[in-house]
């Protein structure tokens, strides 16, 4: 039978693989870092925002809410809130490409589970303390 | 133990014989529970995965959750199913798988029976786990149950006739089916059955894997195949039942093979003048060892093999390993008569 | 006579193999199928719809989940009609960088069509090992753009991001050993008889009954016809690599399975290439801050990881499209499935069903 060399030629080779170095993560127990890059979830700095509402206009999702008042010291506008809706984020960075201060960066940070989903809205609290691991750079 | 068997039996010795098969029973299940463990940790090794890991130390405690978990659920009848039948298919399937490895002797002493029908009861006792299976996949009362159920018992039926005439050659060769006769003759031979009877062992071993609903002959249970088999319906405990069977058949199977063509409790190379140290090594030990390798044969299989097809599956065993085992017994036979 | 009853099976939405929500109405005869009827539209989002809301830049990131398998090829699917409707010329780096990651794109997504494919077969193994290879492929992506799976990473007028700092060289290292594991795939998978016996004559069908069912990619090349479109109409820069388009005569699953291997090699040969020419230079050409095509319509069509992929556009001056559609080779390919289907049994299907390769949030849109 000329099966017998053909299928032991598979059985051979899933027999080297045992030894092989496994290529598995050993996540949650170790961090998973991502390269600079990645695109995690925002990070505002509000004192920077202008609010000219340019990320939320460019929004594919529309799901940036932004309310801004006047400067009580001086001109233009400053934020009174500033919420991301995470049901619907797709992490996509439009916004961040489009920001002409860099207010709004993206982190490389991706845990965004929560038990319940009213804290999938994120305010600008959240998202301004959200301040580790900010990807800088060309963004 | 065995000597038990050659005296008129007192209460004393019952009494041993009865608490012996209680640690059978245990070993069996220690064994099933823990080949489940072996079987995910050699597959994950073979794909570049750990296998089980976070459960106990190196997830050794996950199969005994596994069957905790099994154990916890509820115990679902689907309303139309064919209720006596439905609860008797699960044991009908489990108990010949046990009862048969009553027949394997272990060492030359230690051994449960002495007959010189072993073989015959072994295959007669297995047959009956079919009835189980189908019954199974009638009684759920769904087309995908019946149709596997169908397949099942098709398969095993077929693959049963090789099993039976590879194995024959071994019975003419050694002119006894008493199976501690068989791995006596081998002692004598000096060289295991499977070098004269290599044909043989080919065969039984494809014909075993069949018998067993392993892959890559596990159409019946064919999960991807879109009809998720005979045990479709039961849940919980009667699931575990059915996965029990198939694990006993393994270690059954497996001992099985040992006996016949690997010599059983015998040290390898014995024809080799220089090594009768090995002699010093207790036979359990050898046949542990050859048990051991046999079960990792089936495991590695399982991770490399793709699955038969329904037709190719019957026309293999109907057109191929019927003649060649008829041919290898016709062969034995001749050469039998001749020398 | 014996009476029997044809049996209806509902081969569910919920797959067991990673097709996707598929639902198929199967009519059995004993173990031979009479009849198929897909039933699809268990995914669809309305991207068409709702891309007339949206201008070109936003409608990106849509794209990328349509077929989230070869998302760079549907990026530039939409960037490529919109920049042939406003006639742009795109710089020399971007069109490199976008042929470099549109190829190793193909390579991933025929990866995960072997090892789900292989899956359904029965073989558990060859997916983990394919999968392996794919997350060199999808580390490389994240270190590029910034995601695994969802890249959003063309542009009109060039790219998102240039090349970082060694990126190039980890592309040439990861195509040698790419090649090596084909070979290995080899080793393992095809010379298996139970395999072969699987595929081989299963499924047939000639160049006629392709060509009449609008079929495109490996699923028409497979019956003998040379068309593919990198040849046939080259877009972007392909007509600068030397690559081969695989072919085969026998329209069978084995011809699709060896003609997706190949393709797999021919994408390593043209990454090699474009590694080695690329320039340097500006990754983006200057556009407008406000996309405005003209007036107009456009068809373009690439040759995408299943097919020809395809993208007709109606604007009417404004910076969001007056209609959009996509040309989507799964769902096209997806209607041959009723009629090889017949006289098959249960096991062949899965095996014809695989070797279509359909992704359903191609199917569905």
């Amino acid at each position: 039978m000329s099966a017998i060399p053909g299928f032991m030629k598979g059985l051979g080779y899933t027999f080297k693989q045992m030894f092989e170095q496994k290529s598995t993560y050993d996540y949650p127990d170790k961090p998973l870092e991502m390269p600079e890059r990645f695109r995690g979830i925002q990070y505002l700095d509000v004192d920077k925002c202008i609010v000219c509402l340019q990320c939320e206009r460019i929004c594919p999702t529309q799901c940036i809410d932004i309310q801004g008042k006047p400067n009580p010291a001086g001109k233009g506008k400053v934020l009174e809130s500033f919420d991301i809706n995470f049901e619907i984020c797709i992490l996509c960075d439009l916004c961040t490409e489009v920001c002409p201060t860099e207010a709004i960066l993206m982190t490389n940070n991706y845990e965004l589970s929560v038990y319940s989903r009213d804290e999938l809205f994120k305010d600008m609290k959240w998202l301004s303390e959200n301040d580790t691991k900010i990807r800088r750079g060309d963004a | 133990m065995i000597d038990w068997l050659h005296q008129p039996m007192t209460f004393g010795t019952f009494v041993w014989m009865a608490l012996f098969a209680v640690l059978l029973l245990v070993i069996v299940l220690g064994f099933v529970t823990y080949v489940i463990y072996f079987e995910r940790k050699v597959i994950g090794w073979i794909q570049l995965r750990h296998g089980p890991t976070q459960v106990g130390p190196f997830g050794l405690l996950q199969t005994p959750a596994d069957v905790l978990k099994l154990l916890l659920k509820e115990d679902i009848i689907p309303k139309l199913a064919d209720k006596p039948l439905f609860i008797l298919a699960p044991v009908l399937a489990f108990v010949p798988s046990f009862t048969v490895v009553a027949v394997i002797p272990f060492t030359d002493a230690i051994g449960f029976t002495d007959t010189n029908v072993a073989l015959l009861i072994y295959i007669a006792l297995s047959g009956i786990t079919i009835l189980g299976i189908l019954l199974g996949g009638w009684a759920s009362n769904n087309k995908y149950s019946l149709l596997g159920g169908m397949r099942s018992a098709a398969q095993m039926i077929s693959y049963e006739i090789p099993l039976l005439l590879s194995v024959l050659g071994v019975i003419v060769m050694a002119g006894t089916m008493n199976l501690r006769g068989i791995v006596e003759y081998q002692q004598q031979m000096g060289v295991w059955f499977v070098v004269p009877q290599i044909i043989g062992f080919l065969i039984f071993l494809i014909a075993a894997n069949a018998e067993m609903n392993r892959s890559p002959f596990d159409l019946p249970e064919a999960e991807s195949e879109l009809v998720a088999g005979y045990h479709t319906e039961y849940s919980g405990f009667r699931f575990a039942i059915f996965m029990l069977t198939e694990y006993v058949y393994m270690f059954a199977m497996s001992s099985l093979i040992v006996v016949l063509f690997l010599g059983g409790w015998l040290p390898p190379l014995q024809w080799v003048p220089g090594l009768q140290f090995l002699q010093a090594v207790p036979g359990i030990i050898w046949f542990l060892l050859k048990f051991v390798a046999v079960v990792f044969y089936w495991l590695w299989l399982r991770a490399t093999m793709p699955r038969f097809k329904t037709e190719l599956l019957m026309k293999f065993a109907w057109k191929v390993l019927l003649p060649v085992s008829l041919l290898n017994l016709v062969a034995t036979a001749l050469i039998k008569a001749m020398v | 006579m014996i009476r029997t009853e044809e049996l209806t099976l509902n081969v569910g939405p919920q797959h067991p193999s990673t097709h996707g929500v598929l639902r198929l109405v199967v009519t059995l005869d004993g173990e031979r199928i009479t009849h198929v009827e897909p039933v699809v539209g268990y995914l669809h989002r309305g991207t068409e719809k709702l891309a007339e809301d949206l201008n070109f830049t936003q409608i990106i990131p849509y794209t990328d989940r349509m077929d989230y398998l070869a998302a760079m090829l549907n990026n530039y699917n939409l960037v490529h009609a919109v920049e042939t409707l406003m006639g742009l010329e795109i710089p020399e780096r971007a069109e490199y960088l976008r042929v470099i990651t549109m190829e190793l794109n193909r390579v991933a997504s025929h990866l995960v069509w072997f090892g789900t494919y292989l899956l359904d077969i029965g073989a558990l193994s060859p997916f983990l090992f394919a999968f392996n290879e794919r997350e060199t492929i999808l580390n490389l992506f994240n270190e590029l753009c910034g995601a695994r799976l969802t890249y959003s990473y063309m542009r009109v007028g060039g790219v998102k991001w240039d090349a970082p700092e060694g990126w190039l060289e980890k592309v040439a290292q990861f195509v040698q050993r790419m090649r090596q594991k084909v070979d290995e795939f080899h080793t393992l998978v095809t010379g298996n008889e139970i395999f072969l016996s699987r595929m081989r004559g299963v499924g047939k069908y000639d160049a006629e009954t392709a060509l009449a069912f609008g079929l495109s990619g490996v699923n028409l090349r497979c019956t003998g016809v040379n068309y593919d479109i990198r040849k046939f109409k080259p877009y972007s820069i392909y007509d600068r690599f030397d690559f081969e388009v695989p072919l085969s005569e026998e329209g069978d699953c084995y011809a699709r399975y060896m003609l997706r291997l190949e393709e797999i090699r021919q994408s390593l040969r043209i990454v090699e290439q474009a590694v080695a020419q690329i320039p340097d230079g500006p990754i983006m050409a200057k556009v407008p801050k406000m996309l405005r095509p003209p007036k107009g319509e456009v068809f373009t069509s690439i040759e995408g990881a299943r097919g020809e992929l395809g993208c007709h556009i109606v604007s009417d001056g404004k910076d969001r499209p007056y209609r959009i559609k996509f040309r989507r080779p799964s769902f096209v390919n997806l209607q041959i499935l009723p009629k090889l289907a017949v006289g098959l049994s249960m096991s062949d299907f899965v095996a014809v069903l695989g070797a279509i390769d359909i992704v359903l949030g191609e199917v569905d849109g």
